[in-house]
């Protein structure tokens, strides 16, 4: 096997997995437990032998770069749609972290889901979202990042609604998934401006070099606004600045998807598209400047958030978005390695604290015990440090976690829905008038007899 | 009546303050008692009603709460369409019940019933009827699963024409709706607001940050002047946002704050504001309570009893609970109103009329099917015969049925049981005789030590076990080597009188010193790693250079549990040096017997005889000890389980039962206590010698204490049960993995051990073990007449001897303890069962630890409280059959003589029966003084050579079978 093929397999093994099972599913298959457990072992055991294998490749050859070509997907005239996966320095070590993570955690579920009812919606789901990030990842144009980005971003909301039969997770998931809408926004309009005014979206043709070295061909004030744009899309995925209110939303889902999306990989995809335009970023003040700024508060108002939080999940939740305001904060400083070496730790670092979460009180109470029953006091040096009236000011924004949700509803939701209040007076309101009429009869259980002398409810 | 009394019982009934304080009292008793996770106690769920009679108290506990009383009717069908309720069993509970006639010479009411039992209604309810209407067919054709009869009688007729007549017979208007009481119904009918959900966020999470135990990294500042002053303060603070449906609520506060209101005085002034007339002030304030029971609840006990917090002490409120709530809960809806004025013009109704009338009409056309009354039948019936009619259909509604069927689903399991008990007593008993027994253990009633102590007797015939509640007697504050400080092994009802502590021999004083530095420093390093990957800049730090080594642990851990396990512990003996330790408890010195106050500190001679005089005597052995008599206390280690301590010994308070193996033993090997027992007629010959020990019973783990004690003389015989007991934890083991689907099929015993072992350190599993899950019975006697018997791990065992009991002290003694405690362990898991989000905690997933209180579903929810799914999901929610081995009489005195048995008996919250000890008998209570002689013979008592020849290859609940190794004769065919 060549090494294309090897490299060009990793990232398409687990969307045939996904699609292998989603239309034997189809097709009947009730999806039984034990099947199911193996397929995702012995999947993910060869994905990790193979990116290992990848791995131990590109450093003995000494490869910088590696693009596996699948051709083009359509042609329209100057535009082709690329199929086109590059490996290199920044998308091995996350593509390799994702396969491994991905799997520890399908392990971790084999035991955790058992006997649920969405057990096999649970493990579609996480295949899938395994394609989606490794193309993600590996993708070699913006065209196709966003084809893996937004499989992440469905599937994040499906597990986040995970279960359906409760108001609260179907809720939440909703407000996720219209955060990644608007962030959606952003990004393809940033896809689309790229292609516009400059041609192409392939990473080598608009950043060439290998990364961590490579300049850009971006000119203009074009380029400031593409990466602007790309600039909050990427806050939109990684729950940053004016998209921060969703993560610990998303703690609704089972643990083990909560670890793997909110602790490791979803949450950075964000970064990870930041780390690719990094040069474009470096060229702009202006960018600089607001992603450092976005980077550098929401670092600060997490972790005040943090420091509040009384329950076991929210509190990582916002313990991550503390480290990925840091992240951005490092990319904005163009310390680009460093910045790759932080994600890859924090990463493997919070999915072990996100699957230890549900035997926090064991440990606590070992921790406890060990110490004697007196752990060392928190917050000091803040009591030292801070005045008492700033203190409690503080105190009070992280319990209200930052106000995020009052401030959205009246800036932001408000304006809109009146404003669509206003559009839905254009439409006729006879329509409506006349259903409700018709349900009204229908739930008074009249009958009558219809042309074919059957007898029926009044319809 | 004197003077001074009207006066001061008119002012009291007069203030409202006092009132209020009354009803928030009375309000209180319908939240949940559970106390912070960390220690799991169960009791019986429905506590508060406990003073009713059983069905009664579900019901009424169903209408308040809005859960379910009993499995659903769907639910019962499927267990008779299986096969788990017969026919019969419905006939027979049906023929308790008074017959009468409603159709002269047509129906009676026991026919009306037996036809609503089954087949029964076809499902449906308001929202699915116009469905069923429509596309469903109910209107094309009747029902294809009536009678002959009935299908004979409306052979002529068409349903669309039943269904009018139906309607004619129910004229609008007629339906009864029900009222609603809680505020918040009525603005989400006017509005479309939800004030709950504007206001639930903010109070979890100011609770949350109040009841912490140390998650957050800062605390709640000014948490120690209560939740209504701290919350107060917080919501006051200058440049922050409410939601905007709090808009106002600054205003208020502030008002609140400058008057410096009390709680009840804000209390009193927001029900004010939210329009509620005093005389359901009650009715609010417990609608109000139970919008968030489990926080509600939780404060309550901590209120009550503050030493429950694990770690810190609060001064919880539930007064300002509830004004804090009220509080915002007045803001939201007068922001949802605009305005208070409109708060009195709102609709008071939950249910559309017209909706509720269809249910009738749709109830009257099934029945009229199932009865075979055609429509002009129906449309002739006089007024009324109609009423007699629908008033017969109406008071065998879904409650009624479901309580028929629970009475039928229980009948069958009191046969499966009791008859083959019946069968196996008459037959010739499987102990051996002559010898004397190599070896005597004490294992803890738990109905998880059913099955090692049935394999234990399989494997060495010559041992015999008994059962005593967990602690054995001892109830003391145990204060172990490793622990910060003392906890209350005994059962929750006892308060502890004495302390013992663990401390090392003085020859390895150092070893322990060592121990402990080294144990600090690793809690050291281990706390600032937990806090330095959370915080900003530390984290930063940590996670750059340490965060990808995190890896291997984490991979190691998931993938192979047992030998990361196996690693740490090799690693904990490496540099952890563990000092031989004793157990400070003679109080026999001069300085302990002059101390006045405090926990008296050990026991003295005359209290030690006492207790192990009442433990062996109690078990019925106070003569014939084998050269060795262990006692195992036991508890569970698991992970992931928040829920660990339920599992636990629930004798023992939810805490592990080794140290009060450990100290009985000590104290039954004393010369000086041995001497004290032979005057009170307990013989210990002079070669006995008592063992303590610990089973696990979620790794089957068992180790024995303070070996290197023991005379040297008896290593034979101890080399010969740990023999035994390392087979018997095995097979055990072994037994307990055929439930667990995830285990597979397993071959052999150590591959059992092997899979149980894993299971309690797996990072991912969320049923380490099943607890009590499937307990259903309770069997007081002697081991005699159950020995060999296979009770598949359902049955608590408490041993016990009439014979030897001519006074019944030592029955009510057991009683006393015993009913209570399996009584609360059936009620919790029946009422988990029945309805699992409502009376449980629903499923462990999305399960998320706050404040080390609690869990609550996701982000911000209620503190769950009761049983998770994967707890109960096997569980067959019977109430709890006692099988006691005494006489009628005998049994009725002891229970009368106890005002809180005779609540469990009379009231039916438990089921009791007595086995004859002289001749086998058995007689069942069926309430008010009757028993009634158990008859017929149709549970088979199957017989085979050995316990997993009979389990091998099942994992649904197993009948009894008698396990006799000398049997010739294969396993017979099994009833299904």
């Amino acid at each position: 096997m060549n090494v294309e093929t090897l490299a060009g397999l990793l990232v398409l093994v687990p969307g045939v997995v996904f699609l292998g099972l989603a239309v034997t599913w189809l097709l009947g298959w009730n999806g039984q437990e034990r099947i199911l457990a193996r397929v995702t072992m012995i999947t993910y055991s060869l994905l990790t032998l193979g990116v290992a294998a990848l791995t131990v490749i590109f450093w003995q050859r000494g490869l910088m770069v590696l693009t596996v070509s699948f051709g083009n997907w359509f042609e329209v005239g100057h535009y082709g749609f690329p199929l086109v996966l590059l490996f290199d320095r920044l998308s091995l070590p996350l593509a390799g972290v994702t396969i491994f993570l991905v799997g520890i955690v399908g392990s971790f579920s084999v035991r955790y889901l058992h006997r649920d009812p969405g057990y096999f919606r649970f493990f579609l789901l996480l295949h899938l979202f395994g394609f989606g990030a490794l193309l993600l990842f590996t993708a070699a144009s913006l065209d196709l990042l966003v084809a893996g980005w937004e499989l992440v971003g469905i599937t994040s909301v499906l597990l986040i609604g995970f279960f359906q039969h409760r108001k609260e997770p179907v809720r939440n998931a909703l407000r996720v998934f219209g955060t990644y809408r608007v962030a959606d926004v952003f990004m393809l309009t940033g896809v689309f401006l790229t292609h516009h005014w400059f041609g192409t979206g392939l990473w080598q043709e608009l950043f060439p070099g290998t990364w961590p070295d490579n300049g850009h061909a971006l000119h203009g004030a074009g380029a400031g606004v593409v990466c602007l744009l790309l600039i909050l899309a990427a806050c939109g995925k990684s729950s940053q600045g004016p998209f921060s209110g969703w993560l610990p939303r998303a703690m609704e889902g089972p643990t083990p998807s909560s670890a793997v999306f909110y602790g490791a990989i979803s949450v950075h995809a964000g970064a990870y598209l930041l780390l690719r335009i990094q040069p474009l970023i470096a060229e702009s003040w202006l960018a600089t400047g607001f992603l450092i700024f976005v980077g550098v508060t929401t670092a600060f108002l997490a972790t005040l958030i943090h420091r509040t939080c009384a329950d076991a999940k929210t509190s990582l939740a916002y313990a991550s978005m503390t480290q990925l305001g840091i992240i951005f904060t490092e990319v904005g400083m163009g310390w680009t390695t460093l910045a790759l070496v932080h994600t890859v730790g924090h990463a493997v670092a919070r999915t072990a604290q996100f699957l230890r979460a549900p035997s926090m009180l064991h440990d606590y109470h070992r921790l406890h015990s060990a110490a004697g029953g007196k752990l060392a006091e928190t917050g000091s040096h803040y009591d030292s440090f801070v005045p008492k009236p700033l203190q409690h000011w503080m105190y009070t924004l992280g319990v209200e976690r930052g106000c995020y949700d009052a401030l959205l509803e009246r800036f932001v939701l408000t304006p809109v829905r009146y404003l669509s209040s206003l559009i839905g007076r254009l439409e006729p309101a006879d329509w409506a008038e006349k259903w409700r009429a018709k349900k009204a009869e229908r739930e008074a259980g009249e009958i009558r007899v219809n042309k074919s002398g059957k007898d029926e409810v009044h319809v | 009546m004197t003077d001074t009394h009207a006066i001061n019982g008119h002012g009291l009934a007069e203030d409202p303050k006092v009132h209020l304080v009354h009803l928030v009292d009375h309000a209180a008793h319908l939240l949940p008692t559970q106390g912070p996770i960390g220690v799991f106690v169960h009791h019986n769920t429905l506590h508060a009603f406990q003073h009713k009679m059983f069905d009664e108290a579900v019901a009424e506990a169903s209408k308040l709460y809005g859960r379910q009383p009993y499995l659903t009717e769907a639910a019962f069908r499927a267990e008779l369409k299986r096969g788990r309720i017969l026919p019969a069993d419905v006939e027979a509970i049906l023929e308790r019940e008074e017959e009468g006639e409603i159709l002269p010479n047509r129906l009676s009411r026991r026919q009306l019933r037996r036809l609503l039992l089954v087949p029964g209604l076809r499902e449906f309810d308001a929202r699915t009827l116009p469905w069923l209407l429509d596309e469903g067919g109910w209107l094309e054709r009747f029902r294809d699963d009536l009678g002959s009869e009935a299908r004979h009688a409306l052979m002529h007729d068409r349903p669309g024409a039943l269904w009018k007549a139906c309607l004619a017979k129910v004229p609008p208007g007629s339906a009864t709706v029900p009222v609603i009481d809680r505020p918040r119904d009525a603005v989400l009918l006017a509005t479309g607001v939800d004030v709950d959900e504007v206001v639930n966020p903010v109070l979890i999470r100011l609770c949350g940050a109040f009841l912490d135990q140390g998650i957050a990294y800062w605390s709640m500042p000014f948490r120690e002047e209560g939740l209504l002053a701290a919350s107060r303060r917080l919501l006051l603070a200058k440049m922050t946002f409410y939601p905007m449906g709090l808009e106002g609520l600054h205003k208020v506060l502030k008002d609140h704050e400058s008057r410096k209101l009390s709680a009840v005085e804000v209390v009193m002034e927001m029900l004010e504001c939210l329009d509620v007339p005093r005389e359901r002030w009650g009715k609010v304030i417990e609608a109000k309570l139970l919008t968030l029971p489990g926080w509600a609840g939780l404060i309550r006990m901590l209120e009550n009893q503050p030493h429950l917090a694990p770690h810190e002490r609060l001064p919880c409120s539930l007064m300002e609970f509830l004004a804090l709530r009220l509080t915002l809960d007045a803001a939201a809806v007068i922001n949802a109103v605009k305005g208070p004025e409109l708060l009195k013009e709102m609709k008071n109704h939950v249910e559309d009329p017209a909706k509720v009338r269809l249910g009738e009409v749709a109830e009257l056309f099934e029945v009229a099917q199932l009865v075979g009354l055609p429509s002009h039948e129906l449309r002739e019936m006089g007024p009324e015969m109609f009423e007699r009619f629908i008033g017969e259909v109406k008071a065998c509604n879904d409650l009624e049925r479901r309580r028929i069927f629970q009475k039928a689903y229980e009948r069958r399991h009191e046969r499966q049981i009791l008859i083959p008990l019946r069968k196996h007593r008459a037959m010739p008993p499987l102990r051996v005789k002559g010898d004397r027994v190599a070896a005597q253990v004490f294992f803890c009633i738990d109905e998880r030590e059913e099955s090692i102590r049935r394999h234990l007797e399989e494997v060495d015939p010559l041992v015999e076990t008994f059962g005593a509640a967990g602690f054995f007697g001892v109830a003391v504050d145990y204060c172990g080597l490793d622990d910060p400080h003392g906890v209350a092994l005994c059962p929750v009802v006892v308060t502890p009188g004495h302390e013992v502590t663990e401390q090392p021999v003085a020859e390895h004083a150092h070893l322990h010193d060592v121990r402990q530095s080294r144990r600090r420093i690793w809690a050291k390093m281990a706390h600032g790693n937990f806090i330095s990957t959370r915080t900003m800049m530390r984290g930063w730090v940590s996670t750059v250079t340490l965060g990808f080594f995190s890896i291997f642990p984490l991979a190691f851990r998931v993938l192979s549990p047992l030998t990361y396990a196996k690693l740490m512990k090799a690693l904990n003996k490496q540099f952890l040096p563990e000092p031989r330790t004793e157990l400070t408890f003679m109080r026999d010195d001069a300085e302990g017997l002059a101390a006045t106050e405090g926990l008296l500190r050990g026991f003295s001679i005359q209290e030690k005889v006492d207790r192990v005089a009442g433990v062996l005597g109690g078990a019925g052995l106070s003569k014939g000890m084998a050269r060795l008599v262990v006692f195992l206390g036991h508890g569970s280690t698991s992970l992931n389980n928040p829920y660990e301590s339920a599992y636990c010994c629930g004798a023992c308070g939810g805490y592990s039962g080794g140290p009060n193996a450990r100290l009985f033993a000590t104290m039954a090997n004393h010369p000086q206590v041995r001497a004290g027992l032979k005057e009170r007629g307990v013989l210990i010959p002079e070669d006995t010698w008592f063992v303590g020990g610990y089973h696990d019973t979620c790794s089957d783990e068992v180790e024995l204490f303070d070996l290197d004690r023991m005379p040297e003389d008896h290593a034979a015989d101890l080399a010969r049960l740990k023999s035994s007991l390392d087979k018997a934890r095995a097979r055990s083991a072994h037994e307990r993995t055929r439930r667990f689907a995830t285990a597979g099929w397993i071959a052999d015993a150590e591959g059992g051990l092997r899979h149980v072992q894993e299971r309690s350190e797996h990072l991912g599993e969320p049923r380490p073990e099943y607890g009590h899950c499937t307990n259903a019975v309770a069997i007081v006697g002697r081991r005699e007449t159950t020995r060999g018997l296979f009770l598949d791990r359902r049955s608590f065992l408490v041993s016990y001897d009439a014979g030897q009991d001519l006074e019944n002290q030592a029955l009510a003694r057991l009683l006393g303890a015993v009913i209570p405690v399996c009584g609360g362990i059936s009620l919790e898991y029946y009422f988990s069962t029945v309805d699992n989000t409502g009376y449980g905690s629903g499923t462990k997933l999305p399960h998320n630890i706050t404040g080390l209180m609690g869990v609550m579903n996701g982000y911000q929810g209620d503190i769950l409280t009761g049983l998770p799914l994967q707890t109960v999901e096997i569980h067959e929610p019977v109430r709890i059959l006692f099988v006691v081995e005494t006489t009628p009489e005998r049994l009725m005195s002891v229970v009368r003589a106890n005002p809180e048995l005779t609540e469990f008996v009379e009231n039916r919250w438990i089921r009791i029966s007595c086995l004859d000890p002289d001749d086998g008998e058995i007689r069942v209570y069926r309430g008010q003084g009757v028993f009634e002689v158990l008859e017929g013979e149709e549970e088979p008592l199957p017989v085979a050579t050995s316990s997993v020849e009979w389990y091998q290859g099942h994992r649904e609940h197993l009948p009894l079978a008698r396990i006799d190794g000398n049997h010739p004769v294969q396993v017979e065919v099994r009833v299904a």
